[in-house]
Formats: C-alpha cells, structure tokens, sequence
C-alpha cells in the first residue's frame, strides 16, 4: 500500500510526540538539579500515569484471550503497540531506582528509620535492596508476557497457526495473576510506602482497575482518530464503540466502587494508623480536587455513559474518554503529590513531566503501531470485512 | 450451546414435559421427603428457639454473632450466582447462560429465603422485626443509620424484590406454554392466571424485552451491593480481621464463587436426572468451571493481600489475628479452607477436570464447604481474640445451631424440589432460540 494521508500525519506526530519528549525531558532533568524532591515527586506521579496504558494493554490483551469478543479484536493492535512499550517504561524507573528512593521515600534515610519502631518492623520489606529487586522482577515478569503475546500473536499472523493461539491462551490465564499480583506490589512499593505507615489492602486493586480504565480510554480516542480514516472507517463500527463504552462505564464504575468502599471503611474505622492518607488528601487544599475527582473520573462518565446513543457516536465517547485519561492523572496527582500532608501546591514540572513522558511514550507508540498490519489479516477475513490487512 | 438434533418442537416438548407428565419419578418424592424431613427439623429448632430464647445457642460474650451470621452470609452469597447468570451474562450477550438461568434464578430466591431466616431469628424476637424498618412512630426512634447492619435491611429486601420480579417475569412466556399445553383442568386454570393473558403478539415480546432488559439493568448493581453491605457488616468496624478495605471486592468474588459452585451441585445430578444433558452440556459447565477458577483466584488474592498486611501493618492486632488464625484454636478450620477454596480448585486449570463431571460435582461440594468455613474462620476467629485476652473465649455451634443450619439446607431442598416439579427449569422460549436456524436477537 503506498504511503496514505493518514501515514504521512500519524509520522508527522510521531516525530513531534518526540521532539516534545525530548525536550521536556531536558526541561525536567534542569528541574531535577534545581529541586530534585519537587522532580522526583512529578516525574514518579507522571510515570505511574504512563505505566498505565502499558500494563494496561497487556493485561486486557490476556483478558480479550480469555473471553473474546469483536470489541477486542477491534482495538488489538492499538493494545500491542502499548505494551511494546514495557522496555521504554523500565528504562524511565532506572533514574527512580538510581536516584530517587532517597527523594521518595522517608523509609530509606536510617536516620528516619532508628527513630520509629513501626518503620523498623517493615525495613525487612522496605529497604533499598529489596526494593530494587521487586522492581527489576516486575519488570523483567511484565517484559517476559508483553514479549509473548507480541511474538505468539505475530507467530499466529503470519502462518494462521492455531497452536499460537492456544499457546497465547494458556499463558494469558497464568499472566493475568501475575500481573494482577505484580501490579498490586509495584502499587504498595511505589504509591502506598510513600507514607509508610498507611496501609490499605484494596490499594493495589485500584491501581490495576485505573490501568485498565487508562487504557480503554487511550484505545478508544486513538480507535475514533483511525476510523476517520479510510480503510478503518469500515472495520470499526458502532456496535465496537458501543461495547467498548460499556466496559469504559464499567471500570469507571469499578474504579468509584473501589475508591468510594477504602473511603468509607476508613471514614468508619476512624482509627489514628489510617484515616491520616485521607486527611491530608480532603484537606490542605487538596480538597477541591478531590471532588474534581468525584465529578469527572466518575459522576459525569457515569451519567453520559449511561446513554445508548452516546456509546455508540464515536464522537462523544471519545471525548468522554479523553476527559478520564485526562482525570487518570489527576488521580495519580492526589495519590502522590500530598504525600506526607505537604499543603497543596502545583509546580511547572507536575505539568512538564506528564508531557514530556507522554512525547516519549506517544512516538514510541506509533513505532510500533506502524510497519506491520493495523488490523490482523487473520480476524479481518474472519470476520469478513477488509480483503488486506492495511500497513501504515 | 445446544445438542444438535432438535427443533422447536422437541425443545418445547422435552422440558414441559418434566411439568406436565402424570406419573412423578420415585426419586423425586425421595428428595422431597429429604426435604420434608429436614424442614420438621427446622420448625423444631425455631420453636426451642422462641420458647427458650437465642441462650439455646453457642453465643458467648465474645463471639456474639456465630452461626446466624456465617449461615446469613453463606445462603446470601449463594444467591448471586442466580442473578449473576441471568441478568450480567445476559447483558454481555454471554448466550450459554440461557439452559442454566432459570434454575440458577430460582435458586437465588430459595436462597435469600434460608438467610433471611438467620437474621430475623437472631434478633431474638422476629415479631418485632419490623423496628428495623425506619417509620415514623410514637416513640420517635430511628434505626442507625450509619449502621451497615440497618443497609443490610434495605439491601437485602430489595434483592429478594427484585430476583423475584426478575424470575417471575422471565417465566410469564413459558407459563403461557404451560397453559396451552395442559391437559387437568385446574393446571390449565392455575398456569393461565399466572401467564396474565400472554398471547405472545409482537407487542407482547417487545415490551416483555424491554421491561427483561431494564429489570437486568437494575439486578446487576444489586449483586455487587448486597455482598458489598455484608462485607461493610465487617469492615467498617474496627475488629482486627474485619476492618480491610478489601472485604468489599473479596467478598462480592467469593458469593459469586459459591454460588457458581451451588449452581453446579445442584446442576449435575439434575441434568442426569431428568435427561438434560443436550440442554446442559459438557460447555456449560466448563464454562461455569472456569468463573469459579476466576473467582476463586480473587478469592485469593483476597486472602493474600489479609496476610501480607497482618504483617506490613505493624499492628500488633492485626499480627496476632493472623498468627491466631494460622497457628491458634482454630487452625484446623483455616487451613481446611485454604485446602477448600484455594488449593483445590487450582485442578480446574487442567481442562480434563473441567469436563469431567464426577470431578466437577466433587470439586463444587469442596468450594461449598471452603466457603462456609472461609466465613467460619472471619466471624469466629476475629471475635474470640479480640482485643482483651482477658475477655477471650472458644466458640463452638450447639445442637440447635447445626439443627437450624441443616434445617434450612432442607427448606431449600424442598423449595428446589416443588420447583422442578411444577415450573419448567429450563426456559423453554430462549431455549428455542437457541435451535440452529431461528433468528437470534441481534445487538441487544
């Protein structure tokens, strides 16, 4: 196929993506000399932010293997293309894991820990060794399965060998506990043990359920771009924006249940060990995010996706959909930027860091997206509706 | 989904005919002579009961909710597999839910029945229940209502509303068959006053569609909130053990993953007993199989996550909870449950055992008793430790308890076994569409 419209701006933004990477990134590391507490804190809040649709597009990947159904095959590529960025996202926690747990976390000055027993009893767990360790082994369990689905799926393309596809099945089962698993600890070592004396069992579930919700939503905005489109225009059609606006609202619904159930566990409990993570996120200032929370990562989803017909325009879902991924941050802020019950504050790099980490992680995006068919060739004659697979 | 080799006609006549024949199977008036018989016992513990108040039972002061509660929250949790089939399946177009709905629907009902019993009897004075409803009155007392105990009121008497309607209205087609087919004059009678004048017209379907959907729409958040209020029961007091933030997700995954596993209990021997097997088939229970294994797995994940914070938590409570549990009175019982609930089940990966019957009907009795014991474990073991080892004590059901426990199983049973006998356990409609050929709802 020769070069499209289409292929000629999505390389376009591509290179863009990655200019404004580039150079937010050089903004940032001026940041990290000047501040580095105040950069660690954002560069952390913006990695957990693209780590989402990472992890999130293996794991719903293995979900879409388990269970099927024409919404998934609809937006596979677009979710191969996102766990292809495992690797990006490993090598952007080697400045973390260098540099920053000193910045992040109170545990790891002996000073801090020699003066609290609590702190002593959870060193056996949070020490800087330890800590490496589970780092690079999520890593190296998350690079293990993205690999594998990628190659298993390509195995599948190219020969149409159903062994792939078995193969692809047995291990999505296994993979999904383990990322279920992985994702949780990732989220008490990364998030929780910023203050570390709060504890929340539920605290990792929320983390997978906001994965998963990221990336429904960057796959459907990024769906609605392409079926502008010729030839998408014909493969994606309302039924799959439809089902995909469901599963949108029931993550959103999952992710208010689960946030909405901690609160009021703790709200009721009132005890001295926890309700402090909730009082220094509904006050110091932090309050009017917090319903901002409320209202845009659930109460205005909710209601516009309760309708049938705004599923089913493109148009409007992906609006919505970009507004939560918008809010995804905005939830990853409230998480990490009170830490500690510092007063609310937001400084250039909490809006540089987003950005600069989504140049890099959008360019390499389209990389992967581009070169190799956008739709299986296999599920587009399954399912009847392209004769070719199309190649940007 | 459906053995080749029928049509419309041989799917209607096969299930009706389990309602409409003469003759009554031996084996039918067995169980339900099991069920009898278990139900005098049951009469017989509530009658000591009310005569001689809730002392007859193995509360102590420490341990105040024991086997009313575990029984409550073992029955309700059972429940959710019914309008988990019917009403979530169905909204995401999941078609093998059609052979297995009704009977998992009527099982919900059965099933609310037998926990409601355990509360209303636990306030001591069940004439008096209705205190717990907020109404004005002369003495100008309101229930908590902070209380989850008091959501549970609202929760659970909505479920049951609603699981009823949602049954009832799923069978008005089929009744109307029923009426149609009849030969006795009274069934005629009985069956064409339920069927409220169904003629099946095209008006007729669509509004039946609609008023299904919707009903389906209001079920589905119902099945997460009325274990999510259970769980609450739980967490929001500050018991070690109880008080976790994720009791609400591990608790709504655990109902589902019993009631799936009563589902196919009950499902196995009652597809042989009655020649089901084209209907039921070998997909569907492995289907089935594998929501448990997933359910299951959260489960564990539940489980895992109460350890690892017993210890990361740095509470001396929480730890001693823990180790209590693991090392304490009632090891035995915690360490049968992670046999039940979790070790076991991990067989359903292998697809042989997720097609063999016999394995399947083991494995689901295995889940049954793991869930009891997983509640068990969290009311008894959490209450008897608690926070004065001063005020500690052993808990242990009496005779009345297990009579009342036991005695519910059967007003189950004979709840279930009037059912397959005078109502069709299959739907007959949806199984009709389900014939190769006929045109299938397309988009709902």
């Amino acid at each position: 196929m020769n070069p499209t419209p289409l292929s000629e701006n999505l390389g376009r933004i591509q290179r863009t993506a990655l200019m404004v990477g580039v150079v937010g990134s050089l903004a940032l590391l001026i940041g990290a000399f000047t501040s580095a507490d105040q950069f660690f804190s954002s560069y952390m809040t913006a990695f957990l932010f693209w780590l989402g649709p990472t992890l999130g597009s293996l794991a719903i990947v293995m979900l879409h293997n388990m269970t099927g159904g024409a919404w998934g095959f609809a937006i596979r590529r677009l979710l191969e293309a996102g766990m292809r960025n495992v690797p990006l996202m490993g090598l952007l926690f080697v400045p973390i894991l260098l540099f920053g747990i000193g910045h992040l976390y109170e545990w790891s000055h002996a000073d801090v820990v020699a003066a609290d027993a609590i702190l002593q009893h959870k060193a056996a767990y949070l020490n800087r060794p330890f800590f490496t360790i589970r780092a690079v082994a999520y890593f190296a369990a998350w690079a293990f399965l993205a690999f594998a689905m990628v190659r298993l799926q390509a195995r599948y393309d190219r020969h149409l060998e159903i062994g792939a596809l078995r193969q692809m099945k047995s291990i999505s089962g296994l993979g999904l506990v383990i990322y279920v698993l992985t994702m949780s600890f990732a989220a008490f070592d990364w998030g929780m043990s910023m203050e570390p004396h709060w504890f929340s069992t539920i605290y990792g579930l929320i983390f997978v359920v906001g994965q998963g919700l990221a990336t429904l939503c960057l796959a459907v905005v990024v769906a609605s771009r392409l079926a502008r489109h010729e030839p998408f225009s014909r493969w994606f059609e309302p039924r799959h924006f439809h089902d995909l606006g469901n599963l949108v609202m029931a993550f959103v619904m999952l992710w208010a249940y689960m946030s909405f159930s901690q609160f009021l566990i703790i709200w009721s409990g009132n005890l001295p060990e926890e309700a402090p993570w909730y009082l220094h996120r509904i006050g110091h200032g932090w309050q009017a995010l917090a319903l901002l929370l409320v209202a845009f990562h659930f109460a205005v989803p909710f209601l516009v996706l309760l309708n049938r017909p705004a599923k089913r325009k493109m148009g409007v879902l992906a609006v919505i959909c970009a507004g939560i991924f918008v809010m995804r941050y905005a939830e990853l802020f409230w998480l990490i930027a009170p830490a500690g019950g510092a007063p609310f504050h937001i400084s250039w790099m909490d809006v540089v860091a987003p950005i600069a980490l989504g140049g890099l992680w959008i360019s390499f995006f389209i990389r992967g997206l581009r070169g190799r068919p956008l739709v299986s060739l296999q599920d587009a004659k399954l399912l009847g509706k392209l004769e070719e697979a199309p190649i940007l | 989904m459906i053995a080749p080799g029928h049509s419309l006609g041989s799917v209607t006549d096969k299930i009706s005919s389990i309602v409409l024949r003469r003759t009554t199977p031996r084996g039918w008036f067995i169980g339900l002579g099991i069920g009898l018989l278990l139900v005098g016992v049951l009469l017989t513990a509530i009658a000591e009961l009310l005569f001689k108040g809730v002392g007859i039972w193995g509360l102590n002061n420490p341990v105040g909710w024991g086997f009313a509660i575990i029984n409550f929250v073992w029955w309700i949790g059972i429940g959710h597999a019914g309008t988990l089939i019917s009403a979530i399946l169905l909204l995401f177009r999941q078609e093998w839910r059609t052979s297995i709905n009704r009977f998992a629907e009527a099982m919900t009902i059965f099933a609310v029945m037998c926990a409601g019993l355990f509360p209303l009897l636990h306030v001591g004075r069940p004439w008096l229940a209705y205190w717990l409803l907020p109404y004005p009155n002369t003495m100008a007392l309101w229930p908590q209502f902070r209380s989850p105990l008091l959501w549970d009121v609202f929760a659970v008497s909505t479920y049951a509303t609603v699981s009823l309607l949602f049954w009832y209205i799923g069978l008005i087609p089929d009744f109307a068959t029923l009426r149609d087919r009849a030969k006795a004059k009274p069934f005629k009678v009985i069956y064409g006053m339920l069927a409220l004048g169904w003629r099946g017209a095209a008006r007729h379907w669509e509004r039946y569609e609609t008023a299904y959907l919707l009903l389906a729409g209001l079920a589905t958040p119902l099945v997460v909130s009325v274990h999510t209020v259970v769980s609450f029961d739980f967490a929001v007091g500050i018991i070690p053990g109880w008080h976790a933030t994720i009791m609400p997700p591990y608790f709504v995954a655990g109902a589902i993953y019993s009631g799936f596993a009563m589902v196919m209990t009950l499902a196995i021997p009652m597809r042989k007993a009655f020649g089901l097997e084209d209907f039921i088939t070998l997909r569907h229970l492995e289907n089935m199989a594998k929501v448990i294994l997933a359910t299951g797995l959260i489960v564990a994940y539940g489980y895992t996550m109460e350890a690892f914070f017993a210890w990361y938590s740095a509470n001396p409570f929480e730890s001693s909870m823990m180790s209590g549990r693991m090392f304490g009175h009632y090891a035995w019982a915690y360490w049968l449950l992670i046999a039940c609930n979790i070790v076991t089940p991990q067989l359903l990966w292998i697809k042989k055992v997720r097609t063999s019957v016999g394995a399947l009907f083991v494995l689901a009795l295995v889940v049954n008793i793991g869930m009891w014991l997983e509640r068990f474990v969290i009311v008894v073991t959490s209450l008897s430790n608690d926070f004065l080892p001063s005020a500690w004590d052993t808990y242990a059901g009496t005779r009345w308890d297990w009579m009342l426990y036991i005695g519910t199983i059967g007003l189950f049973l004979t709840l279930l076994f009037l059912f397959i006998r005078f109502l069709p356990m299959i739907s007959i409609f949806e199984m009709r569409t389900m014939v190769p050929g006929t045109s299938k709802k397309e988009d709902a």
